[in-house]
C-alpha cells in the first residue's frame, strides 16, 4: 500500500466513523450477516428439529420466538431462514450488478446502436412494478430459490445498468480514459481498469440498497408460496407458515417480520450514510 | 408495445404445453388439437403473437385457461381493475396526507425532536414489508381494537362508504412505506428549495415567512416530489398484489395470483401487460402535474 492510499483509506475511515447514520447501519448490517451466518450453529435446535409437546408455545426463555404448529424453535428457524433469503437476496443482486455494470459500461463506451437499444431495453424493464416482473417471472420459469435469485436480478439490473452508463458517460472522454486508448488498451482492459474503479462506490451503495429490495422481493414471493418452497425454510416461507395460524400464535409472523425489518433496518440505514459520505452536497439529504 | 412482446416472448419460451396443462396430461389427441386450434396454438410464434397483440388493441385478451375456463380474460380485468385502482387510490391519498404532513413538520422543525421523530419514523417505515406490516394493522385494529374488518373488501360500486371503510387498513398497509418515502423526500426538497436565492431575495422584500413558504419553497419542492411519486407507483402496485391477496380483495393482484397457481398463462401476461400500461399512463399524469406546477412555465 502506497502511503498516499494508506492517507486516502484514513480519511475515508475518519469520516465514515463520522457519520453516525452510517455506522449504525453498518452494525446492525452486520449484526444480522454475522447472525444468519453463526447463530444458527449457536442455536441448541434444528431447523427441522420438532417437538409435538411443544407446539404453539408463546416466547419464552427456551423458545424466545416462540415455537410453531410442529414445535419447532421460531428463532432457529429465522435464523436459517435469514441466510437463505440473505444468500437468495445477494445472488441475485451480485447477478444484476455483474451483468448490469457491464451491459452499462458497454452501451455508454461504445454509444450508437447499442447504447440506444440496450438502454431502451432496461427503461422498459424498469417500466414494470419489479413485483408484478418478479412474479411473472417466477410463473414462467417455475417456482424455487434459484428462479427467485433470477428474478431478482432480472427486475434489479435496469438500476444498475443505468447508473453504470450515466456514471461511464461521465468519465468517457476524461484524460486518462483517452490516455489509455492512446496506448492502444484493449476496450475491455479500459472499462475494468480505468473505468470500473472510478464508478465503483455508487454501485456499491446501489447494491447494498438492492440486498434490501431482494429481501422483500423473496419474502413476498415465498410469503404467497411462488418463492422458495417449504421445506427450506426462508423468511418468505416462515411467514406464509405463520399466517396460517396468525390469530393463535400471532408471535411466528410477528417475529420473523421483526427480524426482517432489523434486517432491512441496516441495509437502509448503511446504504443512506454511504451516499451521504460519497457526496458531502447530499449531506441531510434522503429519498430513493 | 415492446414491452408487450418481450413478455409475449418471454411467456412463450416457458415450459410446458398450455393445452396438456388445461386437459390433463391424458387428454385425447383430438381434444388436444381442438384447444390449440380454439386458442391459436398451432399458428406460427409470429402470427399467434400478432392475434394476441391486435386483440389487446381491442381490449380483448384472449380467453382464460384454467382459472375461470372459457370466460374472456378482458372481463375478469373489467371486473377487477376498478377495484385495485380504488385501493391504488386511496393507499396514494393516505401516503400524500401522512407524507405532506411528516415532510413539512420535519423540514420546517429541522433539527429539532420532531424532525428527529419524524426522520426515524420514515427510516422504520422504509424497512417494513408491507405485507408484515399488514398484518400487524390487523392485530391491532382488527383483533385487538375491533375497529375495522380483519378480512374482506367491499366493493365502491355496491358501497363507496363500505368500500372507504373495509378498505382502510389494507390501503394504509400500502401507504405506510410509501409515505415514508415521500417525506424524506419532501422533505430534502423542501430545505433544498429553502437554501435557494431567490427564497433570500423574496425574504429580503420583507414578504412574510408564511407567504415566501407557500408560494417561494413548497410550490417548488413539490416537483421532486410529485416525480417520486411517480416513481414508487411501481411499488405501489408490487404491494397491491400481496395485500390483496391477505384482505381477500378481488382485485387484480389476486387475479394474476391466482392465475400464477393455477398456470393460467394468458390471464398472467394479461395481468402483466396491464399493469404496466397503469405504470405507464400514470408516468404521463405526473409528467403533466410536473409541467404545471412548474412556476416558470405558468404566465
Amino acid at each position: 500500500m502506497t502511503p498516499h492510499r494508506r492517507q486516502l483509506y484514513a480519511r475515508l475511515s475518519a469520516s465514515f466513523l463520522g457519520n453516525s447514520t452510517a455506522v449504525l447501519g453498518a452494525a446492525v448490517t452486520l449484526f444480522v450477516i454475522l447472525a444468519a451466518t453463526l447463530g444458527a450453529a449457536l442455536m441448541p435446535y434444528g431447523p427441522d428439529h420438532s417437538d409435538f409437546l411443544d407446539i404453539l408455545s408463546s416466547p419464552s426463555w427456551a423458545h424466545p420466538f416462540g415455537t410453531d404448529s410442529f414445535g419447532r424453535d421460531v428463532l432457529t428457524r429465522v435464523l436459517y431462514g435469514a441466510r437463505v433469503s440473505l444468500a437468495v437476496s445477494a445472488a441475485g443482486i451480485a447477478i444484476a450488478a455483474t451483468v448490469g455494470t457491464a451491459l452499462g459500461m458497454t452501451a455508454a463506451y461504445e454509444g450508437g446502436y447499442a447504447d440506444v437499444v440496450l438502454m431502451r431495453f432496461a427503461d422498459l424493464l424498469f417500466a414494470f412494478p419489479a413485483f408484478v416482473l418478479a412474479l411473472f417471472l417466477m410463473v414462467v420459469m417455475g417456482f424455487g430459490a434459484t428462479n427467485v435469485s433470477l428474478a431478482i436480478a432480472l427486475s434489479y439490473f435496469p438500476i444498475f445498468a443505468r447508473l453504470a452508463r450515466n456514471m461511464t458517460l461521465l468519465l468517457r472522454e476524461e484524460p486518462f480514459v483517452q490516455a489509455a486508448r492512446l496506448m492502444a488498451e484493449p476496450t475491455p482492459r479500459i472499462l475494468v481498469r480505468e473505468i470500473l474503479p472510478n464508478i465503483a462506490a455508487p454501485l456499491i451503495v446501489q447494491a447494498t440498497i438492492g440486498i434490501a429490495f431482494g429481501i422483500v422481493i423473496e419474502a413476498g414471493l415465498s410469503f404467497l408460496g411462488v418463492g422458495v418452497q417449504p421445506p427450506t425454510p426462508s423468511l418468505g416461507v416462515i411467514m406464509a407458515d405463520g399466517r396460517e395460524y396468525f390469530q393463535r400464535a400471532p408471535w411466528v409472523l410477528t417475529m420473523t417480520g421483526v427480524a426482517i425489518s432489523c434486517a432491512l433496518l441496516g441495509l437502509n440505514l448503511f446504504g443512506d450514510g454511504l451516499r451521504d459520505l460519497m457526496d458531502p452536497r447530499l449531506r441531510q439529504r434522503a429519498g430513493q | 408495445m415492446a414491452g408487450a412482446l418481450i413478455v409475449y416472448t418471454v411467456m412463450h419460451a416457458a415450459p410446458g404445453d398450455p393445452a396438456l396443462a388445461v386437459l390433463g396430461e391424458n387428454a385425447r389427441p383430438e381434444a388436444v388439437a381442438a384447444f390449440r386450434y380454439k386458442h391459436h396454438l398451432d399458428e406460427p410464434f409470429a402470427a399467434q403473437f400478432w392475434i394476441w397483440l391486435s386483440g389487446i388493441l381491442r381490449g380483448d385478451f384472449g380467453l382464460s385457461l384454467t382459472i375461470a375456463g372459457g370466460i374472456p380474460i378482458s372481463q375478469l380485468i373489467a371486473a377487477r381493475l376498478p377495484i385495485t385502482a380504488f385501493i391504488g387510490l386511496y393507499a396514494v391519498l393516505i401516503a400524500v396526507a401522512i407524507s405532506l404532513t411528516m415532510g413539512t413538520v420535519a423540514a420546517l422543525r429541522r433539527g429539532r425532536a420532531a424532525d428527529t421523530i419524524a426522520t426515524s419514523v420514515a427510516v422504520l417505515g422504509i424497512s417494513m414489508p408491507d405485507f408484515w406490516l399488514s398484518y400487524m394493522l390487523v392485530f391491532a385494529f382488527a383483533l385487538g381494537w375491533r375497529l375495522f374488518p380483519a378480512y374482506g373488501f367491499v366493493s365502491p360500486i355496491d358501497s363507496p362508504l363500505g368500500a372507504l371503510y373495509s378498505g382502510f387498513l389494507p390501503a394504509l398497509a400500502i401507504a405506510a412505506p410509501m409515505a415514508a418515502v415521500f417525506a424524506r423526500m419532501l422533505r430534502t426538497s423542501l430545505l433544498e428549495a429553502s437554501s435557494r436565492e431567490y427564497v433570500a431575495a423574496a425574504r429580503s422584500f420583507g414578504f412574510s415567512a408564511p407567504f415566501v413558504f407557500r408560494h417561494y419553497i413548497f410550490r417548488n419542492a413539490l416537483i421532486p416530489y410529485v416525480t417520486v411519486i411517480g416513481l414508487q407507483i411501481r411499488y405501489l402496485l408490487g404491494g397491491v398484489v400481496v395485500i390483496e391477496r391477505i384482505f381477500g380483495i378481488q382485485g387484480l393482484g389476486s387475479l394474476m395470483v391466482d392465475a400464477a397457481f393455477a398456470r393460467d398463462y394468458p390471464t398472467v401476461l394479461a395481468c402483466t401487460v396491464v399493469f404496466l400500461t397503469v405504470v405507464l399512463l400514470v408516468n404521463v399524469v405526473v409528467d403533466l402535474i410536473c409541467v404545471a406546477l412548474d412556476p416558470r412555465r405558468s404566465t
